[in-house]
């Protein structure tokens, strides 16, 4: 089982119009096609091959705008890439938890937030109340859950938000630096949660600016910059590395 | 890929629990809570009939009782069109974080104006009651009746949807194609103001709600079942529509992401 392969991306490459915002009106489109303008082009990421096996723990690293939320947001079928093939394990259940809480509704209880982001994760209205409890149980949210999200602090919005992601049964996690919005202890309460879907054989893949964090968890860290992969490895290895390229960059900004 | 999106199961139950959500909300803080939505089409048509039968002389039961039986499902077309049109791009929130199929969004608003429809026929019957003397038989045509108008404002909505997201300035385009096509169509004004062989009169034969509005107009007014010419045209308008709008989505969806 351990070796099917869950994401095979081959050259892929996506590019964004600099200029779009202009270009969204009729008059403007047709303005700019009798002048003959090509609106500038740039390449979040540009011709990466990645294969993802079941039972991966990976870790995606690299400094802001390297392309890392936009490769998950491939992996997660938001962005149809501009060239290249992507290959995917249908039978696998991906869960994105790119941003807690996406498709939460203010005027909504908890409860029916629930059902609203369980189905667009992919489960039945059945396997959701079948796990209410534990949802509930997990997020502490026992006399609030009845009440509309809008009056919930951050914190009981994230606990509620990851315990739906992570309570059902999902089989990939792709999840996108989330752990920073609540206090310490949700913090600690994720991660273990984690490690055990991680023992279980959940296949993750996370971004996190934690390095440590990465290191310790994951069996494979990738590293991007400027939308290309850099090195893509050992976890202390490519750590070290990463780090070095730091710091000389900083030496660089000093002098 | 095709039939990938458009059956993809988790995206159709989004559509139908979110519609449902947001029907449940719509009214929650309100006095009369529920009761708005058949309240609310009531007055528009009451206010709307005593208008028209000042202007145009006419008996008001009787227009009232024509004037409904055609409005009442061109409101839902207009509505239709109008929200599936936004659709897509007031999805940004959840299209732009989330994978959900291109149709979930057009599908949620289908299934929303279709429920207002609901409320709007009940009160137009309510109406009725009071209104009008020829109930018949043929008044069970009437779920059949809405399907083309469905189709027709689905397949045009979807059109507008895929336009809207790469061109903002199209929606005033549509609203002004709405106002001539509801003007020009017999919904206000019965057909045969016009006599046989003028020209009005031949314009109204090549004008497809002619034939949408009979299927309404024909078992509430006349108490009369529609002709076979006049479902095979609604139909026929009616699926090549959808079709057409299906098409375009599938084809330009890759490049939504880039635009919303």
């Amino acid at each position: 089982m351990k070796n099917t392969t869950v994401f095979k991306l081959q050259n892929i490459s996506v590019e964004f119009e600099k200029h779009s915002l202009n270009q969204r009106s009729l008059r403007e489109a047709i303005g700019s096609r009798l002048k003959g303008n090509r609106s500038e082009k740039t390449k979040a990421l540009n011709n990466i091959s990645l294969t993802i096996k079941k039972g991966d723990h990976i870790g995606i690293i690299g400094r802001n705008g390297a392309g890392k939320s936009t490769l998950l947001k491939v992996l997660t079928k938001v962005i149809f890439p501009t060239n290249g093939n992507i290959i995917r394990d249908e039978t696998q259940h991906v869960i994105p938890l790119l941003e807690l809480g996406i498709g939460f509704q203010a005027d909504l209880s908890g409860r029916e937030n629930c059902y609203l982001s369980g189905i667009l994760m992919g489960y039945s209205k059945k396997e959701i109340s079948d796990k209410m409890n534990d949802i509930i149980a997990f997020s502490e949210l026992e006399e609030f859950i009845d009440e509309p999200v809008k009056n919930y602090s951050s914190g009981m919005y994230a606990r509620l938000a990851f315990a739906i992601a992570t309570d059902i049964n999902p089989q990939v996690l792709i999840v996108d630096e989330v752990f920073g919005v609540g206090d310490e202890f949700f913090m600690r309460k994720c991660i273990i949660r984690m490690q055990k879907l991680m023992a279980k054989g959940v296949t993750t893949i996370f971004v996190a600016h934690n390095l440590d964090f990465l290191v310790t968890q994951c069996e494979r860290l990738i590293w991007l910059e400027k939308g290309e992969v850099m090195m893509d490895g050992n976890p202390a290895e490519l750590a070290s590395a990463y780090r070095n390229s730091k710091s000389s960059l900083r030496l660089v900004n000093v002098q | 890929m095709y039939i990938d999106h458009f059956l993809h199961t988790p995206s159709i139950r989004f559509a139908w629990q979110y519609a449902k959500s947001q029907l449940r909300t719509k009214y929650r803080y309100t006095a009369l809570g529920f009761l708005w939505n058949f309240l609310e089409p009531a007055l528009y048509l009451v206010i709307l009939s005593l208008v028209f039968s000042v202007v145009n002389r006419m008996n008001i039961n009787d227009y009232a009782v024509f004037l409904f039986s055609a409005l009442v499902p061109w409101r839902y077309f207009e509505k239709v069109v109008n929200t599936i049109l936004e659709s897509i791009v007031n999805g940004e929130w959840l299209i732009k974080k989330m994978y959900v199929s291109p149709f979930a969004f057009p599908l949620n608003r289908l299934i929303i104006s279709s429920f207002e429809f609901l409320f709007s026929m009940i009160s137009a019957f309510i109406l009725f009651i009071f209104l009008k003397e020829n109930w018949s038989i043929h008044l069970i045509v009437l779920p059949i009746s809405i399907i083309p108008w469905a189709f027709l404002a689905a397949g045009i909505g979807l059109i507008g949807a895929v336009l809207y997201t790469f061109f903002r300035d199209v929606k005033p385009l549509v609203q002004l194609l709405l106002t001539l096509t509801f003007f020009t169509s017999p919904i206000l004004f019965k057909p045969d103001i016009f006599e046989t062989g003028t020209i009005q009169q031949q314009l109204m034969q090549l004008h497809p709600f002619t034939y949408l509005a009979a299927l309404f107009q024909k078992p509430i007014y006349m108490a009369s079942w529609p002709t076979a010419n006049e479902w095979i045209i609604s139909f026929g308008f009616g699926i090549a529509a959808l079709i057409l709008g299906i098409y375009l989505v599938n084809k330009y969806k890759s490049k939504f992401y880039y635009y919303l």
